[in-house]
């Protein structure tokens, strides 16, 4: 089922579907970028078609609506508590296919992930439903064809936008009263079949390969190039990681919050333990580490897929451009390298 | 070499002398140090055809031309016309019929109708770079009208940040973009980034609170640099929408006292400059009894005092609800010879209006 509909009816449905729906969207918010005068482009609660910025990749990734950057687990009182509450209204997400299958990927680590389901991460996650936007393939730091991320069928809309309005796909019947009345037009999805940014995922499957591969000269680099900020973690579209944090109200100890705050790998001290140590201390061990787990730590663990999903904000969001394609290329590189000198051996 | 030339006209066409007798050096104005790269034809051409083909980048961001004879400044005022055009008049709205706000018909052909206030220089500010926190020739080009022509002296300087690479400082009216910050907690992961660069690359000003995982800001002391914003991770910190300036009053170089200037107003918009400068002439005038002289804005402010300076400064201007205005200021000199200012009675000059 599909429709063809203008901004004044694109705007009537949103209307009507948010009687039911929190509706989420990629929304500009002017001048608040890193440098003077650039916008910033993150997820929030859309009233408006006008809202929706469908033609730019967001900077920040559409996890923030499922697990934000900050959020209350519990609240106590001296020797009392109570779990912390989430709105129950649904939500509608519009987002892209790597960001749609990026939740696939975080939810093997939020839910049942060692037999534990996260009460956080599935009382919102369960809420949502995904209203695919179309992509004519990104920007030129996007790679989602290369990690197999550009199709998806998990989606309840699939939407084509452009500036007269809006191309509609009902997928979800339920979907299909908010468009009553509204002129039908023949439209399917198509996704996204090649990308400027094509990448080659090295081979790592030899553990003799990774342990030269650790200790490569490669990675020296970013200890004078990453200035460990993290930038790159929060813009993912996958990391979960994440520390707790106990907050107190004013001047009373016995009253407060414990909260869950995004926490990044590349930032120091993410790692370290009592007594002060740490297992990786410089920018070129966090680096590493970053990369390996996106693309191979990941799949070794739980088999299918690789973490990245190639939206490339990291890329995007890096404010010593430092490319993470570019750094797998080099990964690449390296793996022949030492693949080249343990056959000569 | 026998010529009969009046030096002090030639000047104030914005030539200037040279040591070889019966040669200039001409300073096209460059509003805010920015322009059209195809001007550079022009400069060439003119340097090539008139001048003795060198071209010097100048101070004050003109781009001069030495090397020019006296009897080849009609050709070069001629071919000027449509620089001057163009540059002042259309990019800047510039009345090039009006000198000082009184009426004075400029003739195209016979190039600047004045010297009197200087090029306004700027650094290249957000336009490019990831510091600036305004556009600093698009303000440029909106003072430039306000300032010129007229026979008034003053050097205005505008830095994009606080860092003033294009030295506010060391000016009469010295303008920096700063920014006023808002803080978004929710996006806070308390990484310490932000606390760091204030810290290593601004006034301190930031400090992370273990007790609310969060930071605190004196807010008093904050010079508006936006380095904490650079620093973020998360958008927790963002520039506001409003363009905000400081204004650093009274620098000067010079053979006698050179100075430092000191903070004049904090936090004020661009209305409020525009509006303080729409007031330079009228100060200026007042203070040498409506009779230009050769001197520069600082010795201005010297002669008439702060507090008179302000007074007709400020008069009529709307001040925005978080400017601030130095209640008084305190200048520091570099006197090049002991006791400079103590003298007679009869050396001392006198600011206003004379009976």
């Amino acid at each position: 089922m599909g429709f063809s509909l203008s901004v004044s009816q694109a705007d009537a449905v949103l209307r009507a579907l948010k009687k039911d729906y929190r509706v989420y969207a990629p929304k500009r918010f002017p001048k608040q970028g890193r440098y003077s005068d650039t916008d910033i482009i993150r997820y929030a609660e859309v009233d408006s078609f006008a809202d929706i910025v469908w033609d730019t990749k967001s900077d920040y990734p559409a996890k923030e609506v499922i697990t934000p950057i900050q959020q209350a687990i519990f609240y106590f009182t001296e020797d009392e508590y109570r779990a912390s509450k989430v709105k129950t209204k649904p939500i509608l997400l519009l987002a892209r296919p790597c960001d749609i299958n990026a939740q696939r990927i975080q939810a093997r680590i939020y839910a049942g992930n060692g037999g534990y389901d996260d009460l956080y991460y599935i009382r919102v996650r369960e809420l949502v439903k995904f209203a695919v936007m179309d992509c004519n393939g990104g920007d030129d730091t996007c790679f989602c064809v290369s990690m197999g991320t550009n199709r998806t069928d998990d989606y309840a809309l699939a939407l084509k936008f452009s500036a007269d309005g809006l191309l509609v796909q009902v997928a979800d019947e339920s979907f299909a009263p908010y468009f009553q009345d509204m002129p039908q037009a023949e439209y399917s999805h198509a996704f996204v079949e090649e990308n400027e940014l094509k990448v080659t995922i090295p081979d790592l499957s030899d553990k003799a390969v990774r342990m030269a591969l650790k200790s490569h000269s490669m990675w020296q680099e970013y200890n004078s190039r990453c200035i460990s900020c993290g930038a790159c973690t929060v813009a993912c579209s996958t990391c979960t990681c994440f520390t707790t944090r106990d907050v107190i109200y004013g001047v009373n100890p016995e009253v407060g919050e414990r909260r869950r705050v995004t926490a990044s790998c590349q930032i120091s001290g993410f790692d370290q333990m009592a007594g002060q140590s740490e297992f990786r201390s410089t920018a070129a061990d966090r680096m590493r580490y970053k990369v390996l787990h996106k693309f191979h730590d990941y799949k070794a663990r739980f088999g299918e897929e690789h973490m990245c999903v190639g939206c490339g904000r990291c890329t995007h969001r890096c404010p010593e451009l430092i490319s993470i394609t570019a750094t797998v290329n080099k990964v690449s590189a390296a793996v022949e390298e030492i693949k080249a000198s343990m056959a000569s051996q | 070499m026998n010529q009969d030339i009046n030096i002090k006209k030639v000047r104030l066409n914005c030539y200037r002398q040279s040591k070889v007798p019966g040669e200039f050096m001409l300073q096209m104005r460059v509003p805010g140090g920015t322009v059209d790269a195809k001007y550079l034809s022009y400069v060439e051409h003119i340097a090539k055809t008139w001048g003795d083909g060198t071209f010097h980048m100048g101070t004050r961001q003109n781009f001069d031309i030495p090397g020019i004879p006296y009897e080849n400044i009609p050709a070069v005022n001629a071919y000027l016309e449509s620089y001057i055009k163009e540059v002042d008049a259309e990019l800047c709205n510039v009345d090039m019929d009006t000198i000082a706000h009184e009426p004075h018909p400029w003739d195209p052909t016979e190039g600047y109708p004045t010297i009197g206030a200087r090029n306004i220089t700027a650094c290249i500010g957000n336009y490019h770079c990831i510091c600036g926190n305004c556009n600093t020739f698009e303000l440029a080009r909106k003072i430039e009208p306000i300032i010129f022509p007229s026979h008034y002296h003053i050097k205005i300087n505008i830095a994009g940040c606080p860092n003033d690479c294009n030295k506010a400082h060391m000016c009469d009216f010295g303008i920096i973009g700063v920014a006023r910050m808002t803080y978004h907690p929710e996006r806070c992961i308390a990484c310490g980034a932000c606390v760091r660069a204030c810290q290593n690359g601004a006034t301190r000003v930031l400090s992370a609170n273990p007790a609310i995982g969060k930071v605190e800001k004196d807010a008093c002391c904050c010079v508006g640099c936006g380095e904490c914003v650079r620093a973020c991770p998360t958008s927790a910190w963002t520039r506001q929408e409003t363009k905000f300036y400081r204004v650093i009053l009274g620098g000067r170089t010079g053979r006698q006292t050179p100075r430092t200037g000191k903070m004049f107003l904090n936090w004020a918009t661009e209305d409020v400059i525009l509006g303080v400068l729409k007031n330079w002439q009228k100060f200026s005038a007042w203070v040498m009894d409506y009779k230009p002289e050769y001197l520069h804005g600082g010795h201005l402010i010297d002669r008439a005092g702060y507090k008179k300076f302000k007074e007709i400064i400020l008069d009529g201007v709307e001040l925005n609800p978080e400017c601030l205005v130095a209640e008084d200021l305190y200048w520091h000199e570099t006197e090049y010879r002991s006791n400079f200012n103590v003298k007679p009675l009869s050396m001392h000059h006198t600011a206003g209006p004379k009976e």
